[in-house]
């Protein structure tokens, strides 16, 4: 096994504190579908990564990785307009003292438009997810990684297919 | 041991495929969630089957650590990336010796006395399917080359 790129801190510290106010201001803005004020609460150049979003073709394949004012922001606008009443809650918040969150929310809305390989059939999908922030020492997040199950998205709302 | 060096120590169990050490590291009540899989239990049951099956089927299983932090209430978060050959069924998936990598976040909830009493797992099976050659839901064991 190897070890690379690694983040430590323990204990209750305003860091700590700040990091997630900033993360519950995030996923306030995600439901009031307030995108500019989601990347506004963002870094410049915040990175980017949805881990389950791939888009796979004869030549490439295509991730959703980048950066929060590129990738992130059309992902997210993409998302509110296909399914119009998307909601989150999250269910769990943790952070460490050096600007480390990571946040579980239930997401869910009523697909309204296709999205992706998903045609619209008008369902409604509930689906965990697990999101990884950091926040820097001036309280604006500088990298989003999230970790959901395409599997259980796709089931509900009627795509059986793989790619 | 702190939470890091229990994590560490855990996902080396892991890669090993040393479910019995996993479960020398977790309290007799630990549970876990297996988040895809919605497999939600004691780890001695849920956790240990699911290990258990991957250690048999991906025999040259290695663990990549990719970031790790504690959290102020001792859990352990980890993003990681495994990759292998299979070599049996896994999940219900037919064996076509295919190698495949997939990134996952676990995290470990860790007690005051260096136990882990919490196991949760995030990934996309959707991911895994596609690596296995799996093309529709709802016929996992038929796979193509």
């Amino acid at each position: 096994m190897t070890t690379v790129a690694l983040r430590d801190g323990t204990g209750t510290t305003p860091r700590e504190e700040s990091a997630e106010t900033t993360v519950r201001a995030f996923f306030a803005a995600y439901r009031a579908h307030d995108v500019e004020r989601m990347v506004d609460l963002c870094a410049e150049d915040a990175g980017f990564r949805y881990v389950p979003f791939e888009v796979w073709s004869r030549q490439r394949v295509l991730h959703g990785e980048g950066k929060v004012c590129t990738v992130g922001k059309v992902i997210w606008t993409t998302l509110i307009d296909a399914f119009p009443d998307l909601t989150n809650a999250v269910t769990s918040l943790r952070a460490d003292g050096d600007g480390n969150v990571a946040a579980e929310a239930g997401i869910g809305g009523t697909q309204a438009k296709d999205f992706g390989i998903i045609a619209c059939a008008g369902g409604r999908y509930e689906l965990p997810h697990l999101f990884l922030f950091h926040v820097s020492g001036a309280g604006l997040i500088d990298d989003i990684v999230a970790y959901w199950d395409n599997v259980a998205w796709k089931k509900q709302l009627g795509c059986l297919e793989v790619d | 041991m702190s939470a890091r060096e229990l994590a560490e120590k855990f996902l080396g169990h892991v890669e090993a495929g040393e479910v019995d050490e996993i479960l020398g590291l977790t309290t007799p009540d630990a549970t876990v969630s297996l988040v895809p899989l919605n497999r939600h239990g004691p780890m001695a049951a849920d956790g240990a089957s699911y290990l258990r099956e991957l250690a048999r089927a991906v025999p040259d299983l290695l663990v990549r650590v990719r970031r790790l932090f504690v959290t102020a209430d001792n859990t352990a978060v980890a993003e990681i990336t495994i990759d292998g050959t299979q070599a049996d069924d896994f999940l219900a998936v037919a064996n076509q010796e295919k190698h495949f990598d997939l990134d996952q976040a676990w995290m470990l909830k860790v007690t005051p006395d260096d136990r882990i009493s919490a196991v949760i797992a995030y990934w996309d099976q959707n991911q895994l399917y596609r690596r296995l050659g799996v093309k529709r839901l709802d016929q996992i064991t038929i796979t193509a080359w």
